[in-house]
């Protein structure tokens, strides 16, 4: 066989292998009520929930934080985070979180948050407030 | 409207404005010039002189919307949206610069003046490529300058101008006042991440790095334009190094800055936008090689041009993936979307319909090589090394591209939950297969090569680098780990490798140690990037597992976050760490944490030092933003951030010391006391140690009949001994009381009454609740032999140097 023939097999079998390993390797995005029918991590979209207790309490536990969330159905689920408050997260317009359902929590390996930054807020600061008119 | 707005200073924007007119219209009238004067120019080269003068004007034109956008940031022009978004008052004259290129128009910006000036170049030195080159630059140039026109064309918006006023971008009651500047006191500021040295150069190097880049693709299109098939390789060359080395440095120089200002807790994190950068420098890299290849055998020809083309077409790719919004939530740091989706997708379609239609215009024509390789040949192996490279760059980009698929097909994939995992499992491999390919084939020569002696030179190498590696793999205690064992082995095969051919060019073949150091570099990078990334430990774990239940915390990852009380060391193998108060600089809180190496043995401290971790605290929005701290050694870095801190107001509150702040303490206990008792109070011990009958108190003299008596008390606590001596005064038949707190352990001892019946003295303790001391959550990572990371960089850039000069002086003598 040719080497160039040869060669091109190798690149085609690795090619198919990257991407038969990004599929199976991805995730895929989901609601609390699929986490619980799920062992395996997944993504999970939905709003804080401002209402319920958010736990964060470093001089008790500086690993744990725990919070409510309602997914895009409108389930509502306590989540478990082994780790500090992020930046800024009360603030959030969305969160993405990471993890799986452990005993009616969920456990989060990660939370991306989607957040208004300030940066870009659409808000004019004004100097004094006596002066906002509306 | 026809209000008349107060103290708005129009001019530099519309100035502004009319630069960014001037600049797309002189793009476009260049680009059609040197169009015409490559396909038919008349006989005095007029096309190409007027093409001259529209990119000459197309300069000054850019150079003039920067310095418009300097001058409205510089003098703190919040009428205008670019000013107010980015900047603010307080912000240093060097993070004003940072400020210029934090928005999506101010990156366009850099991208079109580096863009120019290489332009520039071009038209001095690149003789006869001149017009075709110039035509691929200037058609880029056009696209470019249209991101900022910020006009509506037939309802659509084309580009977002930097000189939008703040009241025409935003719609809010203030602005039908004509005074409405005078209450807008202060920008919004730059975003305090990016408030950091390496953001002032990061940026303008990445972009200078995306901008080279156009310079070998337009070479490409230059050959097949004008049918010099093989003669653009040799042009393209020194430019395709130097885009590689200034990409490279700039990537290196992010994932440094991520290092030294995020708290993430590394140099890498397969990001999106990381990898946006990283891929077109995969590609071109490889491209390079397939260049040399093609050069010295005329192998490899089409891949050398498919890399080329597909190079810069990616690097548009990868300003649509930051630029558009489509990452949406996938990426920490994409900038935030502009609504210009399709004309970015319009900017990529373009060049690809321009690389697909040339290819296939000359497909006939193309010299492609009827034979093999041999396999004892240079050539074959820096085509296979090319292709590994581009394979590399496939799976970085096909993960990258996750969201750009869901988009196509409606689909709802999310990326990996283990991402880095997902990339190091094949990115690994590849490293591996790369730098053994780096390493052998510097012993093969182009056409043919006598396989005795390259089996010797190779078995030679091999031996040597078998040694480091076990030298290697029991100081970094990598060895349990086969592919971390295999990496470091074909890693310092090609270090060994190439070291013995930067002593031939020592010796005197100069022109081979560019390849030779850059390829010396690239080895260090990997195995410094390997080993720091798999023996980083977290120095701060919590052992102290109280809680929230231990169901918890055994189902889950170390706890990798520790609580540290106000001079209240706690040991972390091997540091005793210690945090010793904050200060305050500008916006940043600096928390100052001590890290002591103390000798079991002896007791003796072995090594000490301070950390500065700082975070910014923004106290109406009630958040912190952090940036860690890192000490620096030659062999190990030991890095720390705080991950939460006490909100300011809070600790004003606290800190309001004056006539009461007894409300701070817990209730006060009362205790009735001789000479030598002892009292236990909660973490420590009051003793007794004598009764003084003639105090003195400052500024305060005795007269006949007053009494003022004192206690001389010793604290210990487990650490420390202090005292205090509370007084206790009867002035004038009134009684008072001096107090004296010993802040360290958050007591105050007030010596409030004598009770003569009892023979006692009474002793009123305030002791601040635990809670309320001054408190740090933080992480420590140690990153072992990280600086070979970072030194491997270095090496390699400079290796690129070397190389463009090599290869530049080639194309003058040629």
């Amino acid at each position: 066989m040719k080497k160039s023939a040869l060669l091109g097999i190798i690149v085609i079998a690795v090619a198919i292998g990257v991407i038969v390993s990004t599929y199976a390797d991805s995730s895929t995005y989901g609601n609390f009520t699929d986490a619980q029918k799920s062992d395996a991590e997944l993504h999970v979209v939905g709003k804080l929930d401002l209402n319920k207790a958010i736990v964060y309490n470093p001089i008790q536990d500086a690993n744990y934080f725990s919070f409510y969330v309602k997914d895009n159905q409108g389930k509502e689920c306590k989540v478990v985070f082994n780790g500090t408050k992020p930046q800024d997260f009360e603030k959030s317009e969305q969160i993405v979180l990471v993890g799986k359902m452990v005993e009616g929590e969920f456990q989060a390996s990660k939370i991306l948050m989607k957040c208004p930054s300030k940066y870009n807020k659409d808000q004019v600061e004004v100097k004094t407030a006596t002066s906002v008119q509306s | 409207m026809d209000t008349v707005f107060l103290g708005e200073s129009l001019l530099p924007g519309k100035l502004g404005q009319f630069f960014v007119v001037l600049s797309f219209g002189t793009a476009l009238l260049s680009t059609i010039s040197y169009y015409f004067a490559t396909n038919k120019d008349r006989p005095d080269d007029s096309w190409k002189k007027i093409a001259r003068v529209a990119f000459s004007l197309n300069f000054l034109a850019v150079i003039g919307i920067g310095a418009s956008l300097f001058y409205i940031i510089y003098n703190h022009l919040f009428e205008y949206h670019y000013a107010w978004a980015h900047s603010s008052k307080s912000l240093p004259v060097y993070y004003i610069i940072s400020s210029f290129w934090e928005g999506q128009e101010g990156s366009f910006w850099l991208w079109t003046f580096w863009q120019s000036v290489l332009g520039l170049v071009l038209v001095f030195r690149a003789k006869i490529w001149e017009s075709p080159v110039m035509t691929v630059v200037m058609l880029s140039q056009t696209f470019l300058a249209s991101m900022l026109l910020g006009v509506e064309i037939l309802g659509l918006r084309v580009g977002s101008s930097p000189f939008i006023l703040l009241r025409e971008a935003m719609q809010a009651p203030i602005f039908s006042r004509p005074d409405y500047l005078s209450l807008i006191d202060d920008g919004n500021g730059l975003n305090p991440l990016l408030q950091n040295y390496w953001m002032v150069i990061h940026p303008p190097t990445l972009f200078m790095g995306f901008a080279a880049m156009i310079v070998p693709f337009a070479f490409g299109i230059a050959g097949l334009w004008e049918k010099k098939y093989t003669e653009w390789v040799k042009a393209a060359l020194p430019w395709a190094l130097f885009a590689v080395m200034v990409l490279g440095a700039g990537i290196i120089m992010g994932s440094f800055w991520a290092y030294e200002a995020l708290n993430f807790g590394g140099f890498w994190a397969w990001d999106p936008v990381e990898n946006a950068s990283l891929i077109p420098w995969l590609t071109l890299i490889a491209a390079v090689h397939v260049m040399l290849a093609f050069k010295n055998s005329g192998q490899a020809y089409f891949t050398s041009l498919f890399l080329v083309l597909i190079s810069f077409i990616l690097v548009l790719y990868a300003s649509f993936l930051t630029r558009s919004g489509i990452l949406g939530e996938s990426s920490v740091h994409s900038f935030t979307d502009l609504g210009m989706f399709w004309q970015l997708f319009a900017y990529i379609a373009g060049f690809i319909v321009l690389a697909l239609a040339m290819i296939i215009a000359r497909w006939k024509a193309l010299p492609f090589s009827k034979k093999e390789e041999e396999t004892y040949s240079r050539e074959f192996w820096l085509f296979v090394g090319s292709v590994m490279l581009t394979l590399a760059c496939l799976q970085v980009l096909a993960t990258t591209s996750i969201p750009v698929f869901n988009k196509i097909f409606g689909t709802e994939i999310a990326p990996p939950t283990q991402v880095v995992q997902h990339y190091n499992k094949w990115q690994l491999p590849f490293a591996l297969v790369i730098a053994f390919i780096s390493g052998f084939s510097q012993f093969l020569k182009y056409k043919k090569t006598e396989p005795k002696k390259f089996y010797q030179q190779l078995i030679k190498s091999l031996i040597i680098a078998a040694v480091f590696t076990a030298f290697a793999g029991y100081l970094t205690g990598i060895y349990s780990n086969p592919m971390f064992m295999l990496l470091t082995l074909t890693s310092l095969f090609s270090i060994v490798a190439n070291a013995d051919i930067l002593f031939e060019a020592i010796k005197g073949k100069w022109k081979l140690a560019g390849s030779a150091l850059a390829h010396i570099g690239f080895g260090f990078l990997l195995i410094g990037a390997l080993v720091a990334a798999a023996t980083s430990k977290v120095v701060s774990v919590n052992s102290s597992g109280i809680g929230f239940g231990d169901e918890f915390a055994k189902s889950n990852n170390p706890r990798e976050n520790i609580i540290l009380y106000l001079n209240e060391p706690v040991k972390m193998d091997p540091y005793t760490v210690t945090y010793l108060g904050d200060s305050t600089s500008g916006p940043n809180t600096y928390y100052r944490v001590n890290y002591q190496v103390i000798d079991e043995k002896s007791g003796k401290v072995k090594e000490s030092f301070d950390l500065y971790p700082n975070a910014q605290q923004n106290a109406k929005m009630r958040q912190i933003i952090a940036s860690p701290d890192t000490r620096h050694y030659a062999l190990k870095d030991i890095y720390t951030h705080v991950s939460s801190v006490p909100l300011k107001e809070e600790e004003k509150h606290e800190a309001h010391e004056g006539h009461s702040d007894e409300e701070d303490f817990g209730k006060p206990k009362v205790y009735q006391i001789a000479l030598g008792d002892t009292i236990q109070i909660r973490d420590a011990v009051i003793v007794v140690k004598s009764v003084n009958r003639d105090a003195k108190v400052q500024n305060i003299p005795l007269k006949k009949g007053d009494v003022a008596v004192s206690l001389g008390l010793e604290i210990k606590d487990e650490r420390k001994t202090y005292s205090a001596e509370p007084v206790f005064l009867i002035k004038g038949g009134n009684t008072y009381d001096f107090g004296k707190s010993v802040d360290d352990l958050g007591l105050k001892l007030r010596f409030t009454n004598i009770l003569p019946q009892q023979n006692k003295l009474e002793l009123t303790v305030f002791q601040k609740p635990k809670a309320e001391k001054k408190w740090i959550v933080m992480k420590a990572i140690m990153f072992p032999y990280i600086n070979l990371f970072w030194g491997g960089a270095i090496l390699m850039t400079i290796g690129f140097l070397l190389s463009i000069f090599r290869r530049n002086k080639e194309l003058k003598t040629a």
